[in-house]
């Protein structure tokens, strides 16, 4: 009995897996099941030449110190793509979080060299952030509840403001 | 097939006398490892139509034979005895003369239990081994028409590979390629890199590997470091009488992206590949040498790789009892680095999330050359059935070099590592008549770095490390009745750079109990690993981080134990169960530190457990044979401080795979079927990242005619799309035709 099913049983179980074929699949930059928050970046100014690397970043609060600075999210930061082709046009990006409220949704410019806590106010620069669309003097606020959409900002390269502008 | 029931075939072979007066011929019976056979039938036999036996002996404990009084001319010797292939030899005997005539008998596939060389570090059989073994024969390497020993090694039981890097039981994980928890043998001599403890699976061509054994769970009591969860040893091809040569070709054709978004080329991928071999032997003296080079144009963005390999091996016999045997290979890898993949911004990413074929702007222009070689020397002598002893030195080489073009100031455009391991053990073997065999062993090692980039010079300097370790080991087994029982411990004794020395203590104690359908079999043993130099002294810059080294790395150490059960309960079923458990402590894992730095730091404790089994069932229906192997793993680490209990990453709960090969005349067709389930834990470096079961279906088909084979290959054959390590997609279909001539 054994010998006459084993062999039909191992075939179906083969068969049955195969047709569950969940590998990889093309994903839109910000699919229905992402959480976190999606958006696009517009550039403005020529790309420093020191430019190491661009990071989006979001604080659930406003950092109130140099040390709070390292308390972003995701870890590691995503990156957007600076080659020239990527910054002639609208950069659509998203950013992954847990669900909540985030209260500053910015992209972080990085100075070419090893990032530290002591070097933070010479290698980074704010370089443009997600206002409110109320009073674009102010930052916005996103409330992540599954997908946040709709968080367009403009990265200035010609306007970046250094650690010390926020904390002196 | 029933336990223990053997067939004798012994050889019959005609003699035609030539001349006149009467000569003798003397020789040695050896297994393929070298060990001594004795009580093998020797017979010589005159031909034509008046054949007859003219002489006939059996080897001495030494494996040794003596036929006197031949008839000058032409002779053929027969030998056989129970578990091996019969041999036969066609020899000119000349009047008044002692000629000297050798044989290396190789395995029989009628016995029913395999001779294995690496648990116990002897040859015992493998159902007197203490620990699981899995075996990858010859002929599963040729069917599966394979360019690569990691591609032999991967479909063991028990066994993955995640990007490169070998789990045995899930012991590695994946940690690029840094630390490995798994021993590479070749032959039996050590040959993991001295600087990141990892192996280099293309040093050692696939058409060279006679068989691999993977001793499964902690090795530390005969091994020492590095053999944490397991030993993988490359026995190669046994040098035979005579000329003989073999030429290996293959060209294959590599799928292109399922999906058009993905695209990145105008044209088909191929990689190709030619390997020639040519050996002699002939008296005391056997001697052969192998070259190879290959090419890929990758499955993905900038993955083209070249390769390039020779092979040489010698050996001398100076008397029956002894053998001589000098080995070395180089290899030489040209590739580009097609890691990590294109997230979305990081390329031109046509609106995708991801670009799993294409390379990410930062590491556009990444590539690599490495080159590798080693050279040993072994002498084995076994001057009694009772006595044996070994020795051997080798020196092993690595050297590479990382481009990264990208790199800004103030990290070098280039990282670059040469590495030494230089390494010699003493072993002896005693076997006495009341069931007690005795190993014991002396081993040394020194690794050397000088590198850059495990340098420990947090500034990108370059800098030269040294690693000493001393170890002497013992075991004994012992018959009680129907029991084995084995005990013993190896001492080993660490320095680095010359600083103070730290010791460790591997005890080893195991049972076999044979039973009338198979066997029972349980150990426990202690399992330890030093860091790598490269683990202690890393300092580079990755994924926008910096890795600082950590110099103060302490030893993961551990116990591990396994019970296990082989069987055969009906004549078509073959079938081998284990239990395993290991408790692990201060496991080497990198870490983000609370300043965002990546360092390789000790986790508290973890625990690796589960169950391994393997079924090979046979005749289904004629000429078919089909083998299931599935390993339950439960791998965490524990809670400590505010951590709580984890899965460890890189870990799959469920490893199933299936095998299927139907043989008909000279046609042979076959299936492999891999299933992982997906890793339970999230990267914490890609917190956003899919995480996929592995589902891979390999096809192939073979066809012999005298000395020529060709196979047909179809790895990945449905296409699927995954990764297991982060951001890097695992091969895609790829066609492959391999022509194989053997003279």
């Amino acid at each position: 009995m054994l010998r006459t099913w084993c062999g039909p049983l191992c075939l179906l179980s083969v068969g049955v897996s195969l047709a569950c074929d969940e590998g990889l699949k093309p994903q839109t930059v910000c699919p229905p099941s992402f959480q976190g928050i999606c958006g696009t970046v517009t550039f403005r100014g020529a790309l420093p030449e020191s430019t190491d690397v661009v990071y989006l970043v979001a604080y659930a609060t406003f950092p109130q110190s140099q040390t709070d600075l390292f308390t972003f999210q995701p870890v590691p930061p995503p990156t957007l793509s600076l080659d020239s082709a990527a910054r002639a046009n609208e950069q659509a990006y998203a950013l992954p979080l847990p669900n909540g409220t985030y209260h500053w949704v910015l992209a972080a410019w990085k100075k070419q060299g090893a990032l530290s806590q002591q070097n933070a106010d010479s290698l980074l620069r704010e370089a443009g952030y997600y206002r409110n669309p109320a009073d674009t003097t102010q930052a916005g606020t996103v409330v992540v509840n599954g997908t946040a959409t709709g968080v367009d900002f403009v990265v200035d390269f010609t306007n970046m403001h250094p650690v010390s502008y926020y904390f002196p | 097939m029933k336990t223990g029931v053997l067939i004798v075939t012994a050889c019959a072979v005609p003699l035609v006398l030539m001349g006149q007066g009467t000569g003798s011929v003397t020789g040695a019976v050896n297994d393929t490892a070298g060990l001594a056979i004795r009580q093998a039938r020797v017979r010589a036999l005159t031909s034509g139509p008046g054949a007859r036996l003219v002489a006939s002996t059996q080897t001495t404990d030494a494996g040794m034979y003596r036929l006197d009084s031949l008839p000058a001319g032409r002779v053929i010797i027969g030998v056989a005895v129970i578990g091996f292939f019969p041999a036969v030899d066609t020899i000119e005997v000349a009047a008044g003369e002692t000629l000297r005539h050798d044989f290396r008998l190789r395995l029989s596939p009628v016995t029913l239990m395999p001779t294995i060389v690496t648990a116990a570090k002897r040859s015992q059989l493998l159902d007197q081994a203490i620990t699981s073994v899995a075996l990858v024969s010859r002929e599963a390497i040729s069917a599966r028409a394979i360019n690569t020993v990691d591609e032999a090694v991967d479909k063991a039981p028990g066994v993955q590979f995640i990007n490169g890097q070998v789990n045995i039981r899930g012991s590695s994980g994946f940690v690029e390629g840094l630390g490995s928890r798994v021993l590479l043998l070749v032959d039996g001599v050590p040959a993991n890199q001295g600087d990141r403890g990892g192996i280099n699976w293309d040093l050692v061509p696939v058409d060279q590997v006679q068989r691999v054994e993977v001793v499964k769970g902690a090795g530390s009591a005969l091994y020492g470091s590095s053999a944490f969860g397991g030993v993988v040893n490359l026995i190669t091809r046994e040098l035979p009488t005579g000329a003989h040569a073999r030429l290996r070709a293959t060209a294959g054709v590599l799928a292109d992206p399922p999906q058009p978004v993905w695209g990145f080329r105008d044209y088909t991928g191929i990689q190709d590949g030619v390997d020639v071999s040519a050996s002699y032997g002939q008296g005391v003296v056997r001697g052969g040498l192998a070259a190879g080079a290959r090419h890929s144009d990758g499955y993905r963005e900038q993955d083209k790789a070249d390769h390039w390999q020779v092979s040489g091996r010698g050996e001398w016999r100076p008397e029956p009892a002894m053998l001589v045997n000098l080995s070395g290979a180089w290899a030489s890898d040209q590739y580009q680095v097609p890691e990590p993949w294109c997230q979305s911004g990081q390329c031109t990413d046509s609106g995708q999330a991801l670009q799993p074929f294409r390379i990410d702007t930062v590491n556009r222009g990444n590539s690599t050359r490495s080159d590798k070689g080693y050279v040993t020397a072994l002498v084995t002598r076994t001057p009694s059935a009772r006595v044996a002893w070994s020795a051997r030195i080798g020196w092993l080489r690595t050297h590479f070099t990382d481009q990264y073009p990208g790199r800004r100031p103030p990290f070098a455009p280039a990282d670059f590592s040469v590495a030494n391991r230089y390494g010699g053990e003493a072993r002896l073997v005693t076997r006495r008549d009341t069931g007690q065999i005795v190993t014991v062993g002396l081993e040394a090692t020194q690794s050397d770095v000088t590198s850059n980039v495990f340098s420990g010079d947090t500034t990108g300097g370059g800098g030269r490390h040294m690693q000493d370790e001393y170890a002497a080991y013992a075991e004994a087994e012992q018959v009680m009745g129907p029991v084995r029982a084995t005990l013993g411990a190896r001492g080993d004794f660490l320095t680095i750079d010359g600083g103070g020395v730290t010791a460790f203590v591997s005890p080893r104690g195991g049972l076999v109990w044979p039973t009338r359908t198979g066997s029972w079999r349980a150990s426990v043993g202690r399992a330890y690993r030093a860091p790598s130099l490269a683990e202690r002294f890393v300092t580079t810059y990755a994924l926008g981080f910096r890795v600082i080294p950590n110099p103060a790395l302490r030893a993961e150490d551990g116990w591990s134990a396994e019970v296990g059960r082989s069987w055969t309960p009906l004549s078509w079923l073959r079938g081998d169960a284990a239990v395993f458990w290991t408790e692990a402590r201060h496991l080497v894992e990198p870490s983000i530190t609370p300043s965002l730095l990546i360092q390789f730091q000790n986790l508290q404790r973890a625990r690796l457990a589960g169950l391994d089994l393997n079924v090979t069932a046979m005749s289904f229906a004629p000429h078919l044979s089909t083998t299931l192997a599935y390993q339950y793993l439960s791998a965490h680490e524990l809670a400590h401080d505010t951590v709580p209990e984890r899965p460890l990453l890189y870990r799959p709960r469920h490893l199933l795979t299936l095998s299927a090969d139907y043989t008909w005349h000279r046609i042979g067709v076959g299936a492999d079927w891999r299933y992982s389930s997906r890793f339970e834990r999230q990267d914490p470096l890609f917190p956003g990242d899919p995480r996929l079961e592995g589902r891979i279906l390999d096809l192939r088909a073979s066809w012999t005619a005298g000395p020529l084979e060709a196979h047909l290959k179809v790895a990945n054959a449905l296409n699927y799309i995954y990764n297991l390590a982060p951001r890097v997609l695992e091969p895609v279909r790829t066609t492959t035709l391999t022509l194989t001539y053997t003279y």
